[in-house]
């Protein structure tokens, strides 16, 4: 048996040629964007680090679904927290994004702008009344019309101090700061009666800290960054005094929020912020820093503390559009959301149910008392971090305020730097 | 003449269906993902946006960004540092180890394990012992030096992250130099025991001329890795690539570039390919000096 030569040499040059076929449209086919037939087929659910705690929770949510519209099955698949964004990728790019998807808003933009993540606002307007108008509006996209997925779990959290390093240091435990004027002057203070071993925070900041101090993000229009104004600059001024006074810690400039928490339960750190979920932690990991905790609401300039936003996105390349839709309404619906809120410290995005006595009522315990303090900020909480700031974007600003910090440019040169660099990234993104 | 010329024009087909499953496989997963890195560093590619060709425009691009530079420092400084230290301290190593003494398999195992522990769990305890409040800094407060900020200063932190690398690479580069050495004629170091050569100069005359061959292998295989560095900077110095971004190494700007959502695969291609090239150019510099030496 031979094989000629002009035979193989088509083969190798049709392997090689087969890269350029991934320059060109892209466009596939995909799915029906109309969620009006019959509920039925089969369906996969992807949701972000959550079989670990809740995979009771999940199995009887699908099992109930399933009952409902018996026509239906629904696969779950849950994804660790660590690469999330980059699983994403990898399966939108391939074309093997799960029909309904656990995103938050920075993550359903890109999805969006590839067509991906269907129009709610078309496909399930007549749901858009059960979910608080914040809510809703957190998953529109600056530059198109439409909403891209159900609003599902918010969360916020006070801000954790530790009352002995408060004492130590001279600062009544009682009085934790309350506006940023205190929190500056306490740190530089606690900093000064260690000589430098505790630090107040343990990072840098970040959009949200730009945006709770007032600082305007981003354009009217959405179409630039503007992070880079007087106030912008004023912040990052008092955090440079705080760097050299080492009020903020050495490695704030490397820190990831994983990191910053272990600063602060092994008492390196005053504050932290966090959420009701690190109380449970606090007892089991650190018992002499439960004993000193110290809970304060977060500081903000705006009267508006930040929340995040979890939701439920459905493919628009769905075989099942109908089932896909429903079943990303059943998972965020009040009667569901309220039953996940019994499991774990999240909130509901669904009108009305913060005023539920769950949500209202004290017991004396520290954990109601969290949970009640963050459900009443959250009736007028605010998602600082705009949806199209990306990860690269994150870094690019991260790198120019630790420029500041170390003293390489002033803080307008650097904020200048960074909205440079994420006009540019925003351009690309197109 | 036209049947042999036609039987000239082809290919036993037996050797290829053998070698087939290994080509498939170079094929799918070596020469197909190279050819398409190349063919996206000319195209405006991003993570779920078909590209545009853009012709150089990428390679324009980079020139022009000081992350590049930053990154190309620091490999280049990772290679400077790291090489010649897995060079000489294995060879080191590997004639403490090589005599055939009672519990040396002990040291010899010990000296291996850093090689066969998983990198992310190396980084992690580095990242504790270094860290402000960790054992090396406790240590040295004792003793009256004072914390030092091996994880927050920017060079600190790429020597950190270096000797990280010459830790965990020291085992494996002594195993092939054990291998080495056991081809050392033994003659040799008696005869110039006997002309009253010490155990330096036995080391220089004899030991490191036999295995310069291999000295040369360890450094080609040492400077393509310590170019292409990324877990050790990436767990020690974090995803931003420490202060100001100031230690990010080539490959970690590639995929801070290539990944997310929002990935400029077109740009990240362009970057790998620079890799790539530098990598080629560095075998090749080896290679070269190793025949000048020879000649």
């Amino acid at each position: 048996m031979h094989i000629s030569r002009r035979v193989f040499a088509l083969a190798a040059a049709a392997l090689l040629a087969l890269p350029l076929s991934a320059c060109g449209s892209g466009e596939d086919g995909g799915g029906s964007t109309d969620a009006s037939g019959k509920v039925e087929g089969d369906i996969t659910f992807q949701t972000w680090n959550l079989r670990a705690n809740f995979k009771p929770y999940f199995d009887g949510l699908i099992s109930d679904f399933e009952k409902k519209y018996p026509d239906t099955h629904v696969k779950w698949i849950d994804q660790p927290a660590e690469g999330y964004a980059d699983k994403i990728s990898a399966d939108a790019a391939g074309g093997t994004l799960p029909d309904v998807v656990n995103v938050s808003p920075d993550l359903v933009a890109p999805l969006a702008r590839a067509g991906l993540a269907l129009d709610l606002d078309k496909a399930a307007a007549k749901y858009r009344s059960e979910y608080l108008d914040g809510a809703w509006a957190s998953h529109r996209i600056p530059g198109m019309s439409g909403t891209y997925a159900f609003p599902w779990y918010l969360n916020t959290g006070p801000l954790f101090y530790n009352k002995s390093l408060f004492k130590e240091a001279g600062l009544d435990p009682a009085q934790p700061p309350k506006t940023y004027d205190d929190l500056f002057a306490d740190a530089l203070k606690m900093a000064k009666q260690s000589g430098g071993k505790v630090a107040t925070l343990a990072n840098v900041p970040t959009i949200e800290d730009f945006g709770r101090y007032g600082v305007e993000l981003m354009n009217k229009e959405g179409t630039g960054f503007a992070f880079n104004d007087a106030k912008g600059v004023e912040l990052l001024t008092r955090y440079q005094e705080l760097y050299d006074a080492k009020a903020l810690d050495p490695q704030a400039l490397t820190a990831t929020p994983e990191s910053s928490g272990k600063k602060f339960l092994t008492e390196a750190v005053a504050m932290n912020p966090g959420s009701a979920l690190d109380l449970d932690n606090f007892k089991k990991q650190a018992p002499n820093l439960y004993k000193n905790i110290g809970i304060t609401d977060q500081i903000t300039s705006t009267g508006h503390v930040n929340m995040y936003v979890m939701g439920v996105m459905v493919n628009t390349k769905t075989r099942h559009t109908p089932a896909a839709v429903a079943f990303a309404h059943f998972v965020t619906d009040a009667q569901n959301q309220m039953s996940f809120a019994k499991q774990v410290a999240i909130f509901p995005s669904t009108a009305g149910s913060l005023d539920d006595p769950y949500f209202t009522e004290e017991d004396g315990t520290d954990e109601t008392r969290v949970r009640i303090a963050a459900a009443k900020s959250l009736q007028n909480a605010v998602n600082y971090t705009p949806v199209l700031f990306s990860d690269q974007m994150k870094t690019a600003l991260r790198n120019e305020v630790a420029k500041a910090l170390l003293g390489k440019e002033s803080p307008k040169a650097a904020l200048d730097n960074a909205v440079k660099a994420c006009d540019q990234l925003l351009q690309q993104q197109g | 003449m036209a049947g042999v010329s036609r039987v000239r024009r082809q290919l036993p087909t037996s050797p290829w269906l053998f070698a087939a499953p290994g080509l498939l496989v170079v094929g799918a997963f070596v020469l197909y993902p190279f050819v398409s890195t190349v063919v996206n560093s000319f195209t405006d590619r991003r993570t779920l946006i078909p590209g545009r060709f853009v012709g150089l425009a990428n390679f324009r691009e980079l020139i022009h960004d000081d992350m590049f530079w930053t990154g190309l420092r620091n490999s280049t400084l990772y290679i400077v540092g790291v090489v010649p230290a897995l060079v000489v301290l294995p060879l080191l190593l590997a004639l403490l180890v090589q005599k055939n003494i009672p519990g040396i398999t002990f040291f010899r195992s010990a000296f291996y394990t850093p090689v066969v522990a998983s990198i992310v769990v190396v980084g992690l305890i580095w990242v504790w012992l270094l860290d402000e409040r960790g054992l090396v800094n406790s240590l040295l407060e004792t003793v009256g030096i004072g914390r030092i900020g091996f994880l927050s200063d920017q060079w600190l932190l790429l020597l950190s992250a270096m000797a990280v690398t010459v830790w965990k690479g020291l085992g494996y580069y002594m195993i092939i130099y054990l291998a080495a050495l056991a081809n050392v004629p033994r003659e040799l170091h008696e005869a110039a025991a006997v002309d009253g050569a010490g155990a330096v100069r036995r080391f220089l005359t004899v030991t490191v001329p036999a295995v310069r061959s291999t000295m040369v292998l360890v450094a080609a295989l040492s400077s393509v890795a310590a170019f292409k560095v990324f877990s050790e900077v990436y767990l020690m110095a974090g995803p931003s690539g420490g202060p100001a971004g100031e230690d990010t190494t080539l490959v970690m700007l590639v995929q801070r570039t290539g990944t997310g959502l929002t990935g400029r695969v077109g740009y990240a291609s362009a970057l790998s390919v620079v890799v790539f090239v530098v990598t080629v150019v560095l075998m090749l510099l080896v290679l070269r000096a190793d025949r000048r030496e020879r000649t």
